[in-house]
């Protein structure tokens, strides 16, 4: 019955119709912008557009996992605070996939935004420090194999995407079981900003549980240079941990939110 | 009667230790609008969420076009359109980005019917404007378009004059009786003033405290031989009564200089020629009919929330 891509036409109106959506692009491509044309006005053009590519996308990759939580977070809260949930809940539709037009909106906007900080590093790089670039400045050898930094960075962002989903879900779950965005955006936060921080300390710990912490597993980029966190894993290993707790996370918001009375 | 669109069967809902809805029985047919009537926390809100889904069941079924609304709530909600509580809408979308997200939701709505609509409530001026910039009426009416987008069979609305101007809601009343005759379908009204529920509805189910006390019809020809309480102004009451025992008529003192009577329409007449054959004036003679207000008053004992 009916036609379920305009179901996440819906959502992704709701998105992209409301000016934060715009404002949160817009701060990504300037700071984009502001870091290249400092680096160019204090250091000078003697650097590969890859090395600076690269350092950028890995400050500003936080930005995009904030924006998105921040998305997220909202989806389904602000349905309850504004009471929008019943109105878009009394439709031939059922809840499960009413939800899933959601989460898949907000991942649509996770790899948007992804897509958007790939491509404005590398295009404004070029700009500042690829056309007509000294053959003497090399670009730099980074990863296990010495691969070139097109893939590197290729895999750099497939790494980090994995892990932007993860966080995502965990976001949007608990927008749903909240049903509040303010707390949904401040407990991820909180997670992401705050655990992560104590997470290089915990690492060192020897207990055995802490190799099934979610956070230990979350930046998956320590892979690519060959120094895990925590000695003998591996990438295989923390993917698994990761896909375990991605179950979880998605039978729990989808479970909470069949079941739950609509008293908004 | 013999087609129900809704069929509530003993449906209870019980939150914790306390039932909010007490083995409630309901059939609501189609070609009426059914007024749905009590004090506040009696449990209107609650019954109209279970109809919709949005709220499960503790005990019993309730049906709409013979499909569960637990078990084939797709079916069910096909052919319903409801404002449940506010008509609240995506304040940050125009008026015309929140139908089109309704339309999209149910399949077969042209852009046409989107216009139409939007027509039918009178919102043309504004559909373009974006949400948050309407007044309540305004919203009220958006939330009316969007119930009636998919031509339903069934149409919830819950307290829907609240915010409207006197003008709004007469043009509301008119609609919905239009929308129950011509069209056929079953119009679910709750609301709390009375005697806008007189005007509008065919029939009325009175609720407190969770259970159905009664069902009333408003719309009927009864009227004609039903016993009235009819008041009659005279110079001596004390003598008018005296007269009319002598034809058989109790009648007792009410007020200064009025006599009331129990009588039908045409025994008033006879009453009225007996007295004035006694040589008794009489001033005036009025029926007094008994609003909803009087019967809702009266099956609820004017009990506050419990």
């Amino acid at each position: 019955m009916g036609n379920f891509l305009q179901l996440v036409q819906n959502e992704n109106m709701k998105i992209y119709q409301r000016p934060r959506t715009w404002i949160m692009a817009g701060i990504l491509v300037a700071s984009v912008l502001l870091i290249s044309i400092l680096w160019v006005s204090v250091g000078g053009r003697d650097t590969s557009m890859w090395e600076v590519a690269f350092i950028e996308s890995s400050i500003l990759f936080l930005l995009v996992t904030i924006f998105t939580v921040v998305i997220a977070a909202g989806g389904v809260a602000e349905e309850f605070t504004s009471g929008t949930i019943k109105l878009l809940l009394i439709r031939p539709w059922s809840r499960s996939k009413i939800l899933l037009s959601k989460y898949i909106s907000i991942i649509m906007f996770a790899v948007m935004l992804a897509v958007l900080l790939f491509a404005s590093t590398i295009l404004v790089n070029w700009v500042c420090f690829g056309i007509n670039a000294s053959p003497e400045v090399q670009p730099p050898i980074r990863g296990l194999n010495g691969i070139s930094p097109v893939s590197y960075m290729l895999q750099y962002y497939a790494l980090t995407l994995v892990s932007l989903v993860v966080t995502v879900t965990l976001a949007f779950m608990l927008s749903t079981v909240f049903r509040s965005g303010g707390l949904a955006i401040g407990f991820s936060l909180f997670l992401l900003l705050g655990v992560n921080s104590f997470v290089a300390l915990i690492a060192m710990l020897e207990y055995k549980w802490i190799d099934y912490l979610l956070f230990i597993h979350l930046n998956l980029t320590q892979y690519l240079d060959g120094n895990p966190m925590r000695e003998g894993m591996t990438l295989g290993y923390s993917l698994g941990v990761l896909g375990i707790y991605y179950a979880v996370f998605v039978a729990l918001t989808w479970y909470i939110f069949n079941k739950r009375d609509v008293a908004a | 009667m013999d087609h129900p669109i809704v069929k509530l069967q003993n449906v209870t809902k019980r939150i914790g230790k306390r039932t909010i809805i007490d083995r409630l029985t309901l059939d609501l047919p189609l070609g009426e609008v059914f007024g749905f009537l009590g004090p506040n926390g009696s449990g209107k809100t609650t019954t109209i969420r279970m109809m919709v889904g949005l709220m499960s069941l503790t005990d019993g079924e309730i049906t709409i076009g013979g499909y569960s609304v637990t078990k084939q709530y797709e079916k069910a909600i096909r052919h319903v359109g409801a404002i449940v509580e506010n008509p609240e809408m995506y304040k940050y979308l125009t008026g015309y980005q929140n139908l089109i997200h309704y339309a999209r939701m149910i399949p077969g709505i042209t852009e046409h019917r989107v216009h139409e609509v939007v027509r039918l409530v009178g919102l043309e001026g504004r559909i373009h404007d974006k949400v948050k910039t309407y007044s309540l009426g305004m919203r009220q009416r958006l939330g009316v378009a969007q119930a009636i987008l998919h031509k339903p069979q069934l149409l919830i609305l819950d307290e829907p004059t609240n915010g409207l101007d006197p003008a709004g809601i007469r043009e509301l009343r008119d609609y919905l009786r239009q929308l129950s005759k011509d069209e056929g379908i079953a119009v679910f009204v709750s609301s709390h003033l009375l005697s806008e529920m007189e005007l509008m509805c065919d029939r009325v189910a009175i609720i407190q405290n969770g259970k159905l006390i009664d069902v009333r019809t408003i719309r009927g020809s009864q009227a004609e031989t039903e016993s009235l309480r009819v008041l009659i102004e005279v110079d001596r009451p004390q003598g008018a009564i005296e007269a009319l025992l002598t034809i058989g008529q109790s009648a007792v003192i009410d007020g200064d200089n009025l006599i009331a009577i129990e009588a039908d329409r045409e025994s008033t007449a006879a009453i009225n020629a007996a007295l004035v054959a006694a040589g008794i004036k009489v001033y005036g003679i009025r029926t007094h009919v008994k609003s909803l207000e009087d019967q809702f008053l009266e099956v609820t004992g004017g009990e506050r929330i419990g």
